[in-house]
């Protein structure tokens, strides 16, 4: 029926808009990595490189030490990732099924917590880890990152949990399952689409954090990415093409990552399994 | 179905035992701190801090910053994330391709963002600049991020772009669990794609916009890097939110204690104003 | 009977050896570790020559290990402060002028005076530049160790004049005007403006040394030489302001875009020819023409004293930019953290500074006589500017004082206040600041 096909026209039409959009600054990203020093600065500025040249991507590699950086921030942001998933399911599950005093005010206390800027929280933080011996290490970043990233994760896995009617735990309890199976085999399923978008962020926010990079992790090896990426901008020197080269390949990486996980993000069986 | 009280404890205490641990003493500091009272102060207990706030106009020029900023860049997270959940939770051939390039902006942490979009707002080198002088949009390049009204804008909408996945992400998850038969149900009834989308879709998905736009508005209020790296909050003033503020007064004037009671105060604007949308997401939707 | 005697007095003989033998090979196998941390490691030059002085170092004291931490500008004093503040932090650092007063005051810094006697006293002093002491001391007590110092001055491209016609780098401010008006045209003869004289950095990185400059220059100051009153509402900083937004906004012999420009946006600019000329030292030899070999900058970039104001009797007419060495309070082996400044500062690296860096000394003595830098023209010219010039305000306000007037300028530039208003705003504020505390 033609109001058929003009609809998925009208689609395919919007989401190559929405491609156009997003992938225009990389565009210009890709070009200008591939530029040399000079072009890269050149006024007027070409869209298209004259002179192909991949040095930019060779020195992010030889010269800056970027894979041991790139390793770093998968290392890092992974296990953020996993920790914030994990307790955050639970905590996010103990929100939503139950009442219990204090609940509204812990509730608050996670958000609110988001509301000071790290600026402040970075001093004390940075005493406790010391005094832990834990300075300089992944494990003190990655427990200082997934502060940032628990109260976020809790809220948005509610929100999810919340989505699923109540019936389905009675439903298990009436069958005899405790309430840790109620989470595993009935929860979690079915909000695996939530659990996914939650690890995204999770991973995400990790993987671009600074601040808490800058002051916990003094050696140079044990920087993760994005603080390789800032120390390109220095002030006596911006290698533009080598910081385009080095955020297109910090880019790709969570991007590849989109990619594997992004089949979760489909209907699940929710919908239905409180019928019959 | 309310649960013994105490299970509830279990579930939510190991995430709070973390939150308490690594983040209460620090955030209690910083409360101190903005009374002189936080650790190595030397003076005593006293909100000249606060009565200092009062009066200053670089205090009241980043307030009002970050308020428009806030605005204008959680409503277009929310306008473009909504729309293009919606494009994607349809059957489409390749489908999995649209879905990479759709997360691609957040890909990008603010921080590197904010160096970015300093290059590509770049008036000599940028490529915005390249792009609109080659198809003859503008005849002599702008500059984008030394006027103060284009500069704001310049950082809206660089921000757009680079968080709004985030909000779409939350909402596509979200459709997900809206239940097939009532669209079948509406479809058999008659009604058109608006009308689908006003009385089918936005009643289900209403908990996930809540909560995304409560924690986009923040995430955008603690907005650092992306503002930072731009244009460090100039010209003057003209982009300087109070998270930038904070940072300055800390790191660079070494005023701990000021420093600390615009974040308290920054904090306590947040809580006042999400207060009636959290009261809505902390209770269970029904 | 006689032989087990024999045998216990052999055992206890042989275990006392050991353990003489024992007590003895400690202090061989202990060795201490230092850090070092100095944003010029991230460097590739300087980071090269740092790390070969290191090197050398370790090899004269077998038993200090040093682990060199670089660590962005930008972020210096982020990262610092904070481990500082926390009990750790490097125990050897780099620092400008310009926070030195603040680490100072919060006292994260070390009184070197027992070190210095040790060295020799006023004699290990007198070596210095008493200028180059002065941000290093508060209060009598000596803090820290100047290791370079230079002045600022006029870099300018003589290619360039030469394409134009003229002949020498202006000596005044008008002729200075007249010059940027002849540099600013298309290089094609025909198309849009593409050169440029000058620029002028208004972002945060580098806008000190660079504009406080200019208004010395004229004869004006941000600050009293009291450092207790803004000078911001004197004749000479009116000329100062009106002429950096007269060549921005009326002569546009400046860039567009200039609010975004740092020290290295500059630098860049110079590089690519986009401008003829820019405020700099002997650090912008090495590092634009690394920028752009086809420049073949050593060559065609040279060097010449600030403009001046006619008129003018201020002796001073520059800003000096200096970095020094500290140690931390909390370092847990203070004398080996003094070694190592003490061989960082000493004549022999003094001259492998110059040499890898072009970066001159803060010991007289080796810019005075070291061959090579009496060779080089432009070092000699900004040596001798040294004497012309002040350092900046060193009082614990002076970060957000300079934030005050970098932003009011940006805003007169930007046209969101008048010029009248953005310099009464500066004057007005920079008191407030003063006066508080």
């Amino acid at each position: 029926m033609p109001r058929l096909r003009i609809a998925w026209v009208m689609t395919y039409v919007a989401l190559l808009a929405m491609a156009l959009y997003n992938l225009l600054p990389f565009f210009w990203m890709v070009s200008s990595s591939l530029k040399t020093d000079i072009e890269v600065t050149t006024f007027p500025a070409t869209l298209l490189p004259r002179a192909l040249t991949f040095e930019a991507y060779h020195r992010i590699w030889a010269q800056e030490g970027f894979l041991q950086y790139f390793v770093n921030s998968l290392k890092v942001s992974g296990a953020t990732a996993l920790l914030s998933a994990t307790l955050g399911v639970f905590a996010a599950y103990g929100f939503s099924r139950f009442d219990f005093r204090g609940k509204r005010a812990l509730m608050l206390a996670f958000l609110a917590s988001q509301m000071l800027p790290g600026v402040l929280l970075v001093g004390p933080y940075f005493k406790m880890l010391s005094l832990a011996n834990l300075f300089d290490t992944h494990f003190g970043l990655i427990l200082a990152q997934t502060t940032i990233t628990l109260p976020f994760s809790v809220w948005m896995l509610k929100g999810y949990i919340d989505t699923l009617p109540v019936e389905i735990d009675q439903a298990a309890m009436i069958d005899g399952a405790s309430r840790w199976q109620c989470l595993f085999y009935c929860v979690l399923p079915n909000i695996l689409p939530g659990l996914v978008a939650t690890m995204i962020f999770a991973f995400l926010l990790a993987w671009g954090d600074l601040l808490w990079a800058l002051c916990l992790i003094n050696t140079p090896e044990k920087q993760t990415m994005t603080l390789g990426i800032t120390n390109l901008v220095g002030q006596f020197r911006v290698l533009w093409s080598d910081v385009m080269a080095a955020t297109v390949i910090g880019c790709m990486i969570p991007a590849a990552l989109y990619l594997m996980l992004q089949r979760y993000l489909v209907q699940g069986v929710a919908g239905s399994s409180v019928k019959g | 179905m309310i649960g013994e009280r105490y299970t509830g404890w279990w579930f939510v205490g190991p995430a709070g035992l973390v939150m308490a641990l690594i983040l209460g003493f620090p955030a209690i500091a910083a409360v101190l701190g903005s009374v002189n009272l936080g650790w190595g102060s030397t003076k005593p207990f006293g909100i000249d801090s606060y009565l200092r706030l009062w009066g200053d106009a670089e205090f009241r020029q980043s307030l009002w910053n970050t308020a428009i900023f806030v605005v204008s860049v959680v409503s277009l997270h929310f306008l473009l994330g909504m729309s293009v959940a919606l494009l994607l939770d349809r059957p489409l051939r390749m489908r999995w391709l649209f879905r990479v390039i759709a997360i691609l902006p957040w890909t990008m942490p603010d921080v590197i963002g904010g160096i970015i979009f300093r290059f590509i707002f770049d008036t000599l080198y940028g490529g915005i600049n390249a792009l609109g002088l080659a198809i003859g949009w503008i005849d002599q390049p702008v500059d984008w991020l030394g006027r103060p009204g284009l500069a704001l804008l310049s950082v809206i909408l660089a921000e757009a772009w680079r968080g709004y996945p985030y909000v779409m992400l939350i909402l596509l998850a979200g459709l997900q669990a809206v239940p097939r038969e009532q669209y079948e149900a509406a479809k058999m009834d008659g009604a058109g794609a608006w009308q689908t989308f006003v009385y089918v879709t936005l009643p289900n998905l209403r908990t996930m916009i809540v909560i995304a736009l409560v924690l986009d508005t923040v995430w955008e209020c603690r907005l650092f890097g992306m503002i930072f790296g731009m244009t460090g909050g100039g010209p003057g003033q003209a982009t300087q939110n109070l998270t930038l503020l904070v940072y300055r007064h800390y790191f660079q004037f070494f005023d701990t204690a000021y420093a600390s009671s615009i974040a308290v105060v920054l904090a306590a604007i947040l809580l006042v104003a999400a207060m009636p949308y959290l009261r809505v997401a902390i209770r269970r939707a029904e | 009977m006689v032989r087990i005697d024999v045998l216990w007095r052999t055992a206890a003989r042989r275990a006392v050896m050991a353990i003489c033998a024992a007590a003895l090979a400690l202090p061989a196998a202990a060795q201490t570790t230092i850090t070092y941390s100095d944003w010029q490691l991230a460097q590739e030059g300087w980071g090269k020559s740092l790390r070969a002085a290191i090197a050398e170092f370790e090899k004269e004291n077998p038993d200090i290990k040093v682990k060199a931490e670089p660590v962005p500008l930008g972020q210096r004093d982020v990262r610092f402060s904070t481990a500082i503040r926390a009990g750790e932090g490097p125990d050897v650092f780099a620092l400008d002028t310009n926070p030195i007063r603040q680490y100072v005051a919060e006292g994260w810094v070390r009184d070197l005076a027992p070190f210095i006697t040790a060295a020799g006293g006023r004699t290990f002093l007198a070596d210095f530049y008493p200028n180059s002491l002065v941000p290093v001391t508060v209060d009598g007590k000596v803090y820290g160790i100047p290791m370079n110092t230079v002045a600022m001055a006029l870099v300018y491209n003589k290619k360039l004049f030469d394409e134009v016609g003229i002949a020498a780098p202006p000596k005044t401010w008008d002729e200075f005007r007249e010059v940027s008006k002849k540099l600013t045209r298309s290089s094609t003869g025909s198309g849009p403006v593409d050169r440029w004289a000058f620029t002028v950095v208004l972002a945060p990185a580098g806008f000190d040394l660079r504009v406080s400059s200019i208004f010395r220059a004229f004869g004006a100051d941000f600050l009293t030489p009291d450092w207790k009153r803004s000078a911001l509402d004197t004749p000479e900083a009116k000329a100062a302001f009106n002429f950096i937004i007269d060549m921005i906004v009326v002569d546009k012999t400046i860039p567009p875009g200039v609010s975004q420009v740092d020290a290295n946006g500059a630098r860049r600019m110079l590089a690519n020819q986009q401008i003829a000329m820019k405020i700099g030292t002997t650090w912008s030899f090495p590092e634009v023409s690394a920028m752009n070999p086809q420049l073949d900058g050593l060559n065609v970039l040279k060097i010449a004293p600030m403009p001046q104001q006619p008129g003018s009797k201020n002796p001073i007419h520059t800003t000096l930019y200096q970095k020094s060495l500290f140690i931390n309070k909390n370092a847990k082996n203070p004398e080996a953290a003094w070694k190592l400044i003490k061989f960082l500062t000493d004549r022999p690296q003094m001259e492998r500074w110059f040499d890898d860096n072009a970066m001159l000394s803060s010991r007289r003595s080796v810019n005075e006589s070291y061959s090579k830098i009496k060779q080089s023209v432009p070092a000699s010219v900004v040596a001798n500017e040294i004497q012309y010039g002040a350092f900046l305000p060193l009082i614990p306000q002076w970060p957000q004082v300079l934030e005050v007037i970098r932003q009011n300028l940006q805003a007169a530039v930007a046209g969101s206040k008048t010029r009248e208003q953005a310099l009464a705003d500066a004057n007005k504020e920079v008191n407030v600041i003063l006066e508080r505390k």
